[in-house]
């Protein structure tokens, strides 16, 4: 331990040889320093004088030898759900701790306790361990966790004191889930080790009932003394091996039975066991499942309202792909048609247009053949009368022919006829050659 | 659905699969009819069970039950 040191050598006590003087709040903090050194422990005795203030409870333990004042956070002591009576034996865990105190307030010195049993309960909670122990190892934790649990159950068997607040508790949490169907009470004590067949008993008897879908067993606190019966093996393993699964609600949340261990659910209050059984909002599941309805409804009368529309569209469409075809080839005929006459008016124009020329052509052509002609025979009109012997004849010359009125070209020819004919322009003369 | 007896929490997700079905839009005519008409037998089925939860707590005790149920075997 350091020491405090001293401060004015020259205040200390003539004749003494300790050390010092120091100041006692200097001396004070390092007590508290060294008294917080010690180690945690349990001790064991019986309480005295406990009073309880907003924050803390205090009380002393003592026994035949010695005591310790000892405190507890308020809050703490609370959820052990014990009462403290003087001389109750206690089992006490902590550590030392103490208050300095200053100019204006007195220290303190307390074992700060942290944890509290009821002295006895040691034993008990050495046989419960090793009871959980072998339900575990037995594998009687896990059958009902794997049982079902309905989500809107009718019947509803619960175990429970017929007389306790557990009662209330449980109708309190049925009714803000809004069910209000069929409960089976099954009244048993609830209170001490010899309840533990009874409740079996009231197990075994609830699951027979075909109609029970759930039970709940529901126990308000107590000490482990008085919640024991909810940790008998034969209990136990009833609970493990029923057809129903089983909500436990026994004690507080920091009570841990065997039942809690073995049962489906295990919840901290009746109303939450209550709660667990019926999962669900009825009225929240009635508004659900009219959604869910109307949405079935709706694609019922769409999938038939689509498919209807869908058809009459297809019934349709060969009608109107006739019209549009027959549209179309009225269409093309009218073409046609229009097409035809310009066609028509074309050609004849074109035909008029020949003819017309033809006609010009042939006009032409027959003036110029007429007046051709006449020229030529003109021409030869004229080469004819050019060769006529009758102009030459005029022209003073004369043809001597023979009798039968052939020409003789010669003189020769006219001594062998002898009898000639001298044929001039105007008349003929018969003459014999002489000589 | 299975051939087994339908509990409202089966009921309640075979509605819930068949509304995703019927969601996708990727089911026929004949098949969305079907499952229409499930549906709607669910739905009744769920209502009714709704129902049976709804009338007003019925409060038994179990010493009655097996007191009744011993005197009618006794009777028997």
């Amino acid at each position: 331990m350091s020491q405090p040191h001293a401060t004015a050598r020259a205040d200390a006590a003539a004749g003494s040889d300790l050390p010092g003087p120091y100041p006692v709040g200097q001396y004070a903090a390092v007590l508290k320093r060294r008294l917080l050194e010690f180690a945690r422990v349990q001790l064991v005795g019986e309480v005295w004088g406990f009073r309880s203030s907003r924050a803390r409870v205090y009380f002393e333990l003592r026994d035949g030898r010695g005591a310790l004042p000892c405190s507890m956070w308020a809050s703490d002591f609370e959820t052990l759900g014990v009462r403290l009576a003087d001389g109750l034996k206690v089992v006490v865990g902590g550590g030392c701790d103490y208050y300095p105190g200053s100019a204006s307030s007195s220290p303190s010195f307390t074992f700060a306790v942290t944890e509290l049993r009821i002295a006895g309960e040691g034993d008990l909670l050495v046989q419960l361990e090793r009871l959980r122990r072998r339900l575990h190892a037995d594998g009687l934790f896990e059958p009902q966790k794997r049982l079902p649990r309905p989500l809107l159950p009718r019947t509803i068997g619960v175990v429970t004191g017929e007389r306790g607040k557990a009662r209330d508790d449980v109708l309190a949490g049925l009714e803000r889930r809004g069910w209000a169907g069929r409960i089976i009470w099954a009244f048993a004590p609830v209170q001490d080790r010899l309840a533990a067949p009874l409740i079996a008993n009231a197990l075994r008897d609830l699951a027979a009932i075909p109609e029970v879908e759930v039970v709940i067993v529901a126990r308000g606190g107590g000490s482990l003394a008085d919640l024991f019966a909810f940790c008998d093996e034969g209990l136990c393993r009833t609970v493990a091996l029923l057809r129903v699964p089983v909500i436990s609600s026994v004690g507080h949340h920091t009570d841990r039975t065997l039942i809690d261990d073995v049962a489906a659910v295990c919840c901290s209050t009746p109303t939450h066991a209550a709660e667990v059984a019926v999962p669900i909002d009825c009225g929240a599941a009635r508004t659900e499942l009219l959604a869910r309805s109307r949405r079935l409804h709706t694609h019922g009368r769409r999938a038939i309202a689509d498919r209807a529309r869908a058809l009459e569209r297809l019934a349709a469409a060969p009608a109107q792909h006739i019209v549009r075809h027959r549209r179309h080839l009225h269409q093309l005929m009218r073409e046609l048609r229009a097409s035809a006459r310009r066609g028509l008016e074309a050609s004849r124009k074109r035909t008029g247009t020949h003819l017309l020329v033809l006609g010009r052509t042939t006009e032409r052509a027959r003036t110029s053949d007429r007046a051709r002609r006449a020229s030529d025979l003109a021409r030869l009109a004229l080469a004819l009368d050019a060769h006529d012997p009758q102009r030459t004849l005029a022209r003073g010359y004369a043809l001597v022919e023979d009798r039968a009125g052939e020409a003789l070209g010669s003189a020769a020819a006219a001594r062998a006829a002898q009898q000639v004919r001298v044929r001039f322009h105007d008349d003929v003369l018969d003459a014999e050659v002489t000589r | 659905m299975s051939a087994s007896p339908p509990t409202y929490e089966s009921a309640v997700a075979r509605i819930e699969e068949i509304i995703r079905r019927l969601d996708s839009g990727e089911a026929g005519l004949r098949e969305t009819l079907a499952l229409v008409e499930e549906g709607r037998k669910l739905v009744e089925y769920c209502a009714g069970e709704l129902e049976a939860v709804s009338h007003g707590l019925e409060e038994l005790r179990l010493d009655d039950l097996v007191a009744r149920l011993e005197g009618t075997s006794r009777q028997a």
